[in-house]
C-alpha cells in the first residue's frame, strides 16, 4: 500500500499546495535564499545542502526533492542531515513519513541538551583588525545542572588557515577567498578566549524562543553545521549569518534584509534588540581586565598598596591590611599574576609560585570579598548609531567653505563614547566635501579610507601600547604656493598614555608620514613628527587637542600644526563639533575654523 | 591512603581510556578549525604552549585554549569525564574559587557531580593543600581528588 501511495505521488505533479509553499516565507529562510520572486539565490554555497541540481537558485525544485528524498526514507544518511527541514515539512502536512533514528543527531542534542538561545556580543578587540567591530556568536543554553559554563558556544567565522597577519587575509576576507562556518565549543571555552585570553566584555542577549522554536533553531544549526559558504568581512560575515538563521526560526523577523550592504556585529545586535519580543533579558559578563580595573576602582589606598606589593615587589605578607581587605586585594593580585602570565610577560615557574602565594593566602581567610567582580557594564546597545552625517561651515585663511561629510562606520574619538571602548577609534571611508565661497564649486576635500586608532592609558599594571594608523586621500593646501591639490597619503604612529583622571588623559606619539601628489614638488612626500595631546571628557563634552612638530622631506609638509577639536552631545545620536587647527609653515600659516552637527543613524 | 591511591591510579586509567586522546589539535575543535576572530596577537602564544602538552598531564597554567576538547567541541560524557575536562580548561579559575570556598567553577561542578554546591564549596576550601599538594598539580589528579571528596 505504503509502495503504491508512493508511486501515485511520484507521477503526480508537483501540488499546487506545495507549489504555493515553496514561495512561502517559511521555505525561503529555512533554504536562506535571498532575492525576490522569480530570482532566488541561497546564500549558503555547499552543494551537499542543496538536494536538487537546482536548489540553489529554485526553491520550488528544492522543495520537491527535499519532500521526495524525506518521504522515500531510503537514504537515512541524507536525511539524517536535515532535521528542520523535516520538522517544518511534517507540520506542513508535506510529509507524512516517520523521521529516522540519527545517532549523531541525537548525541548532539544530547550533549547540548537545549534550553534557550543567547546572542553574544563580544566587544572590540584592537589588537586584531579583524575584531575591531567587535564580534557576534551565540550560545545554546543547556539544560544541564551546573551553570551555563556547560553551555556551547557556536561560533561562525572564516576557515583562514593560519593566514591572518598577511596582507592575503585582508584580500581574501573582503573579497570571499575564505569560505565560512560553524564551530561549536563549550561555552567555559568561548569565555576564556574571550574574557581571558583576549580581554574583551561579553554581553549575553537571552533571547525569548519557545521550546517549538528553540528545537527548530539547533535543527537548523545541525543542518548548516555540515555547510560552508563564502566569508565576506564586511558583508556576509559572522553576524549576518545569523540573522539569516533567526530569521529561518521566526520568518516574520525578516532581520537579515536589514543589512544588504554592511552588517557590523553591533548593529546586528541592535537590530535583534530592538525587535519586539525577542530579547527577554541582558546580562554582562566583564573581561578579566576590567574586573581588575573594577576592583582596583573600589578597593582602599591600602588594598591598592597591597596590590602593587604582591605583584610587583612579590611581597605577598600584606599583614598591614585588616582580615576583611584581604580577599578582594589577593584575588585582584591572582587575577593580574593570570592576566600576566597570558600575556607572555610572566615565567611558567614564576607565575606558578605567585599565583600559589596569593591562594594560600586567599585559602586562610573565610571572610568572603566585599566588593567582588559583578557589577553594571555600559551597555553597548546604547551607544550611537554607526553611520554618521556631518554638516558644517567654517573660515580657512579667512575664507568662507560649507562642508558636507558621510562616513557609514564606525567611531571618532570624539564622538559619544558610551557602550563603546574609551580611546578606541574607528573610521570607514569618511568621505568629505567642501564648498568655498570663493570658487563656488563642491570638491572632495577628505576621503579616509581607513583611520585606526588605539589610545589606552598605561599605570602601574597595564602598560598597552598606543598607536594610530591612517590611509586616504586629501586635499591639501600649500601655504608657499597658496596652491592647493590632491596627496594620497598614510599615517602610521605609535606610543603612550597617561591618565592624570579617568577624564583627562595626555598622550605622546611618533607619527610617520608618507604621501604622493602630482602638484607636490618631487612628487611626494616622507616625513616624521612628534606628538604631544591631551583627550578629556566630561560627561557629554569632549576635547582632544594636541601639538605637534612634522619634519618633512618636502618644505610644504615640513609644519608645526596645533589642533583642537572638541564636541557635546546633545543626545546619543546627535552633537555639534567645533574644530579649530592652526599650521605654522617657514613664516606662513594656515589656519582654519569648522562649526560642525554630527548626526548618527 | 593506600587504598585511595589504588582507586585513584584505576579511575585515572579509566579516564584515560575513555578520554579522546587525539582530540588535541593546533586548528581547535569543532565542525571545523576555530575561524576568523583573535587569534594573533597573545593567543597564538598561548595555544602554542596549549597544543604542546599531552592530554592528561596538563598541569596548572597551561590549560587555556583548546585541549581537552571532546573530538566534536562539545561537552560529553560521564561524570569523570566531564569534570576533568571542563577542570583542564578551567583550573585557575577553579583553584581560586576552592581557595575562596565559593564561585562558579563551584557551582559548575557540583552541578556535574551532582552534590551541593555550598558544600562542595567549603569541602574545596578545607581541603585545599590536598587538592593542590604543589604548584603543579595536573588536571587529572585534582580531578580525581575531587571526586573523592565530593563523595566523602
Amino acid at each position: 500500500m505504503r509502495f503504491y501511495l508512493l508511486f501515485i505521488f511520484f507521477l503526480l505533479p508537483f501540488s499546487a499546495y506545495a507549489e504555493d509553499f515553496s514561495q512561502s516565507p517559511a521555505w525561503l529562510k529555512l533554504v536562506h535564499y535571498q532575492g525576490h520572486s522569480g530570482k532566488y539565490t541561497s546564500s549558503i554555497d555547499s552543494e551537499s545542502f542543496f538536494l536538487s541540481p537546482q536548489g540553489k537558485t529554485n526553491p520550488g525544485a528544492e522543495l520537491q526533492a527535499t519532500i521526495s528524498l524525506l518521504e522515500a526514507g531510503k537514504d537515512k544518511e541524507k536525511i539524517c542531515l536535515f532535521p528542520a527541514r523535516y520538522k517544518l515539512l511534517k507540520k506542513q502536512g508535506l510529509v507524512s513519513a516517520e523521521y529516522p533514528k540519527c545517532g549523531e543527531l541525537e548525541q548532539f542534542y544530547e550533549d547540548l541538551r537545549p534550553q534557550g538561545v543567547t546572542l553574544l556580543f563580544t566587544d572590540a578587540y584592537m589588537n586584531n583588525p579583524s575584531s575591531l567591530f567587535g564580534h557576534t556568536l551565540v550560545r545554546i543554553d543547556t539544560a544541564r545542572k551546573g551553570t551555563q559554563l556547560l553551555a556551547h558556544g557556536m561560533n561562525y567565522g572564516a576557515f583562514t588557515a593560519g593566514q591572518e597577519n598577511s596582507v592575503l587575509f585582508a584580500v581574501y576576507g573582503l573579497t570571499g577567498g575564505y569560505y565560512g562556518g560553524f564551530t561549536v565549543k563549550p561555552y567555559y571555552d568561548i569565555i576564556n578566549t574571550y574574557n581571558n585570553i583576549e580581554n574583551r566584555d561579553i554581553w549575553e542577549l537571552n533571547l525569548d524562543f519557545t521550546p517549538e522554536e528553540l528545537d527548530f533553531f539547533v535543527a537548523h544549526l545541525w543542518e548548516i553545521g555540515h555547510t560552508q559558504t563564502r566569508y565576506y568581512f564586511f558583508t556576509k560575515n559572522c553576524s549576518y549569518m545569523l540573522m539569516e538563521m533567526f530569521d529561518a526560526v521566526r520568518p516574520e523577523l525578516d532581520l537579515a534584509q536589514k543589512f544588504p550592504v554592511q552588517a557590523i556585529p553591533l548593529d546586528t545586535v541592535k537590530a535583534v534588540y530592538r525587535t519586539p519580543g525577542l530579547v527577554k533579558n541582558v546580562n554582562y559578563r566583564p573581561s578579566r581586565q576590567r574586573k581588575i580595573e573594577h576592583r582596583r576602582n573600589h578597593m582602599n589606598k591600602e588594598q591598592n598598596q597591597a596590590l602593587l606589593d604582591m605583584v610587583k615587589k612579590n611581597d605577598w605578607r600584606i599583614s598591614y591590611l585588616e582580615e576583611g581587605e584581604k580577599p578582594d586585594a589577593l584575588e585582584t593580585a591572582y587575577q593580574f599574576v593570570q592576566y600576566q602570565y597570558v600575556a607572555g610577560k610572566l615565567d611558567l615557574e614564576n607565575y606558578r609560585r605567585q599565583s600559589f602565594n596569593a591562594l594560600r593566602a586567599r585559602q586562610k581567610i573565610f571572610e568572603k570579598t566585599k566588593i567582588g567582580d559583578e557589577f553594571e557594564g555600559k551597555s553597548p546597545l546604547l551607544s550611537h548609531e554607526a553611520m554618521r552625517a556631518t554638516i558644517g561651515a567654517g573660515y580657512r585663511n579667512g575664507k568662507g567653505f560649507q562642508e558636507l561629510s558621510y562616513r557609514p562606520a564606525y567611531h571618532s574619538l570624539t564622538d559619544n563614547n558610551y557602550g563603546l571602548l574609551k580611546g578606541a577609534e574607528i573610521n570607514f571611508l569618511n568621505t568629505t566635501l567642501r564648498h568655498y565661497d570663493e570658487g563656488n564649486k563642491w570638491v572632495l576635500q577628505r576621503l579616509d579610507l581607513v583611520g585606526i586608532k588605539s589610545l589606552a592609558p598605561v599605570d602601574e599594571l597595564f602598560k598597552p601600547f598606543s598607536y594610530t594608523i591612517w590611509g586616504g586621500l586629501e586635499r591639501v593646501f600649500n601655504p608657499q604656493t597658496q596652491q592647493e591639490g590632491y596627496v594620497a597619503g598614510l599615517k602610521v604612529g605609535g606610543g603612550g598614555v597617561y591618565a592624570f583622571s579617568d577624564n583627562l588623559w595626555g598622550f605622546a606619539h611618533i607619527n610617520n608620514y608618507a604621501g604622493y601628489g602630482g602638484f607636490m614638488p618631487r612628487n611626494g612626500y616622507l616625513g616624521i613628527g612628534g606628538e604631544a595631546g591631551v583627550f578629556a571628557e566630561v560627561k557629554d563634552w569632549r576635547l582632544l587637542a594636541s601639538v605637534e612638530k612634522v619634519y618633512a622631506t618636502s618644505r610644504m609638509m615640513d609644519n608645526l600644526r596645533y589642533k583642537a577639536e572638541t564636541t557635546y552631545s546633545l543626545s546619543t545620536n546627535n552633537a555639534v563639533a567645533l574644530e579649530y587647527s592652526y599650521q605654522q609653515n617657514h613664516g606662513k600659516n594656515l589656519e582654519e575654523s569648522i562649526l560642525s552637527w554630527r548626526w548618527y543613524f | 591512603m593506600k587504598k585511595f591511591y589504588a582507586s585513584a591510579l584505576l579511575m585515572g586509567a579509566a579516564l584515560l581510556v575513555s578520554s579522546p586522546a587525539q582530540a588535541i589539535d593546533s586548528t581547535g575543535c569543532g565542525l571545523g578549525s576555530m575561524a576568523w576572530r583573535g587569534q594573533s596577537g597573545i593567543g597564538p602564544q598561548v595555544l602554542a604552549v596549549t597544543t604542546n602538552g599531552t592530554f592528561g598531564t596538563q598541569t596548572f597554567g597551561i590549560t587555556f585554549g583548546t585541549s581537552g576538547c571532546d573530538p566534536n567541541g562539545r561537552v560529553s560524557g560521564g561524570t569523570g569525564r566531564m569534570a576533568l575536562a571542563f577542570l583542564q580548561n578551567n583550573m585557575e579559575q577553579f583553584a581560586l574559587d576552592a581557595a575562596s570556598g565559593n564561585g562558579e567553577t563551584i557551582v559548575t561542578l557540583a552541578g556535574i557531580l551532582n552534590v551541593d554546591s555550598e558544600e562542595l564549596g567549603a569541602k574545596a576550601k578545607q581541603n585545599f593543600a590536598v587538592l593542590f599538594a604543589s604548584d603543579n598539580a595536573d588536571a587529572v589528579d585534582v580531578t580525581l581528588k575531587l571526586l573523592e571528596l565530593a563523595k566523602a
